[in-house]
């Protein structure tokens, strides 16, 4: 019933954010129970349309339920508008409705202050969530993109929501508007290479609807190059919306905006766009192993990269930041091993590695969902941490547990969470995207050494997650009260509390999903389009068992509690000074991590030297070129215009003898013609 | 009878002394009058050939001719005299304001 309607899930928060663009500040709290409830409807929606799915039909056989309309024809290129629902759209819309509603009534609370600006927020953040739900939703490439795009300029819009007037002074207001710009136009390169991978598609499939592009047989008939180049573009775009390497460093700028837009688009919006892109796109993806191995490096080197960053940053939500980035290239190291593995499965005929390649898709999925809710209540206790101490800076916070138990216990939840504390929600998905590294060697299936180093990239990651999580919590909450400590409001309100308490039961139990089920049901996702391969993945206890059996699952455990005590030796317990290892902030390596790598050095180079020269010859091309060819054509004219009007001289007697010369030679010409043809 | 060549003759003449009025003076009626001249010059053929082929039909269309020109006359007369009245003179090189 409800899943003829799922087109209902992005169209409500569009509504609302029509109305409270109009009559938000005549509402109460500047529309934003108004943006609540269409939270609330969506996810209704979704819950339903979804349980509606899963125990229907169509899902009993593996096929996704798509329901088409024609949007556009040109010439053969038929273009639809329609929804497109199979398992994978249905976590997303799940997971992302049920966050934003959580992050949309912790804002009534945060976003209190604001005053009449709350209703720019509201709509904004609205229209963010349609931006979200019609890209799960979407049944072909274009509307996707329409979609893509709409987050697109909301995430600039609300990255500088603080623009205009910031609290914090006239920098900060420009640090917000740069940041905004930079976001914007560092996607923008993904995007627009996405869109050439879809010109492409279109060329070569004249169709841009999942059930044609995905279909073995049009597959089968395209040439595999322009398909390799498409996906290599399509990945170039789901690189500059998942902010991976290296087009990552919008990323820890967006934390100029609001803390609860950092959440929206870090756990439900936004950066998940990417990967979602990539595990919609799997079937495609997996026709060439390459493109699935620099997948995989991609996200593995974003991780342990990002993940550096993060060990000496001291603004609580830039380390969150990074640590978003290390995530994101988690879920991408695992889609691409899993994809090389199913890509070398499907050569060879070899049907273990198709199932651990479907073990690899369902870790990258899994390891989004989780991540959507320990992300999520990271970002929502540092904003209820922010506001209560009024900064941003861990140095001079400390202490604050004693002020904010709720807080501080539900973010050390979502600090072991993500760190992969045993049996926490972080741990099942880190675990399994490790095993997906290490399968290949443990079945026996020749240990390549791609996948030995993308686990050691992994396993890096997983020690430094551990200890940087453990330094902010530990910096945060524990040890001497810091200056902001003692000035701090206490307990944030209620409306902010209670989504942190919903989000922390996620983060401690979504990972158990996994033994329920779960990973089946995301392996059906591909069993829609991939059908034929006959997908058998291990699933339930046996993943547990798999896990619980692997000695390296140890190894990984023991790092995990080893940065941690780490953390507490260094910034609760005091008894190692961390200023040995970087002599007090002056070793080279603890500069080049303040400085991000030089990353903004590097690309403001490139966009002065590249960006700007193009612009400029692109400048001269527009001036000198096409004007030119327009000025020079309306001279030409102009001037013959001048030339001939000299004839015009207001003088009969010259006009009377213009007439007659035309005369004389009318009647030549006549003569001519006459004689030629031999007389009369 | 007389050769068709000479009336041919008199009216090329009369036609090439009207065209040097026009082209030559800037007097306004001495224009219409060497038009009337090349007007008669092109009526003179016309009933010459009307008698040559032993048709009345050159002939009524000179009748129409004679009407016309005379109604054109009376137009340009007009005209030149409402010329006069603004300008003071009748001049054709004063009358160029409408040129570009």
């Amino acid at each position: 019933m409800m899943l003829e309607y799922v087109w209902l899930t992005p169209l409500i928060p569009l509504l609302c954010f029509v109305i409270i663009g109009f009559f938000g500040n005549k509402m109460k709290e500047g529309g934003g129970y108004v943006a609540i409830f269409g939270a609330l409807v969506a996810f209704v929606i979704s819950l339903v349309a979804s349980y509606e799915y899963v125990t229907g039909d169509l899902f009993a056989i593996s096929l996704p339920f798509v329901q088409e309309m024609n949007w556009l024809t040109i010439g053969a290129h038929e273009i639809n508008f329609g929804v497109y629902i199979d398992s994978l759209s249905c976590v997303m819309m799940l997971f992302a409705s049920f966050i934003s509603l959580m992050i949309f009534v912790y804002s009534v609370g945060y976003m209190g202050h604001e005053e009449k600006k709350r209703r720019r927020y509201y709509a904004e953040v609205s229209l963010f969530l349609t931006g979200m739900m019609g890209l799960v939703i979407s049944s072909n490439y274009l509307e996707m993109f329409v979609f893509w795009e709409i987050m697109g300029l909301c995430s600039y819009l609300l990255i500088g929501f603080w623009s205009f007037r910031h609290n914090e002074g006239d920098t900060a207001s420009e640090n917000a508007a740069s940041a905004a710009k930079k976001a914007f136009l560092v996607t923008r390169l993904g995007d627009v290479c996405f869109m050439a991978g879809l010109f492409i598609l279109l060329n070569e499939f004249h169709s841009l609807d999942y059930a044609v592009v995905f279909a073995q047989a049009n597959i089968a008939a395209v040439d595999p190059t322009a398909l390799t180049i498409a996906t290599l573009l399509i990945f170039a775009g789901a690189v500059g919306k998942s902010a991976q390497f290296p087009l990552h460093d919008w990323l820890p700028d967006a934390m100029a905006g609001p803390t609860t837009v950092s959440a929206l688009i870090h756990a439900a919006t936004m950066v998940k766009g990417g990967v979602y892109l990539v595990a919609r796109s799997f079937p495609i993806f997996v026709q060439n192993p390459d493109v699935m191995i620099l997948v995989a490096f991609v996200g593995g080197f974003t991780a342990i990269f990002a993940a550096s960053m993060a060990l000496n940053n001291m603004n609580i939500k830039r380390v969150l930041a990074y640590s978003t980035l290390s995530q994101l290239g988690y879920m991408f190291l695992a889609l691409g091993a899993g994809g090389y593995l199913m890509a070398i499965g499907m050569q060879t005929g070899n049907n273990e590695l198709i199932g651990l390649g479907a073990l690899g898709y369902v870790a990258g999925v899994f390891h989004m969902i989780n991540h959507a809710f320990f992300k999520a209540l990271l970002f929502l206790g540092s904003g209820s941490v922010i506001h209560s101490a009024g900064t941003e800076d861990m140095r001079k916070m400390g202490g604050l547990g004693k002020k904010m138990k709720i807080t501080s216990i539900t973010m050390l939840i979502g600090s072991l969470s993500i760190a992969g504390f045993p049996l926490l929600s972080g741990f099942w998905s880190k675990d399994l995207v490790l095993e997906t590294a290490l399968a290949p060697a443990q079945h026996g299936l020749g240990a390549e050494w791609t996948f030995t180093a993308l686990f050691l990239m992994g396993i890096i990651t997983a020690f430094m997650t551990a200890f940087y999580m453990f330094r902010m919590w530990f910096m945060t909450f524990r040890g001497d009260e810091g200056e902001a400590t003692r000035h701090a409001h206490g307990e944030s309100p209620r409306s902010m509390t209670v989504p942190l308490i919903i989000l922390a039961v996620f983060a401690l139990g979504s990972g158990l999903g996994i033994l329920f089920g779960l990973s089946n049901a995301i392996t059906e996702s591909l069993s829609c389009t991939l059908g034929y391969l006959h997908i058998h993945t291990h699933e339930g206890m046996t993943i547990a068992e798999d896990i619980f059996t692997n000695v390296w699952t140890y190894v990984s455990i023991v790092l995990t509690l080893l940065g941690m005590y780490i953390g507490w030796l260094m910034y609760c317990k005091k008894s190692v000074d961390p200023g040995r290892f970087n002599k007090n902030g002056e070793s080279r390596l603890y500069k080049l991590l303040t400085k991000r790598y030089y990353f903004p050095q590097i690309y403001n180079a490139i966009s002065w030297k590249l960006g700007y020269g193009v612009a400029k010859g692109v400048d001269y091309m527009d001036k000198e070129v096409i004007d030119g060819a327009v000025n020079g054509l309306s001279n030409a004219v102009v001037g013959a215009g001048d030339s001939l009007s000299a004839v015009q001289t207001g003088n009969l007697n010259n006009y009377a003898a213009w007439v007659y010369t035309g005369v004389i030679v009318l009647v030549a010409v006549i003569m001519a013609v006459f004689i030629a043809n031999g007389g009369i | 009878m007389i050769q068709i060549e000479l009336f041919l003759l008199l009216s090329a003449i009369l036609f090439v002394v009207g065209l040097y009025g026009v082209l030559t003076t800037n007097r306004g009626i001495i224009v219409l009058m060497s038009i009337e001249i090349m007007l008669n010059a092109g009526n003179i053929n016309m009933i010459a050939f009307a008698a040559y082929w032993g048709s009345a039909l050159g002939q009524v269309f000179v009748i129409f001719s004679l009407a016309i020109a005379a109604a054109e006359v009376a137009v340009g007369i007009a005209l030149l005299l409402n010329v006069y009245k603004v300008k003071k003179t009748t001049k054709i090189d004063d009358m160029t304001i409408l040129r570009w």
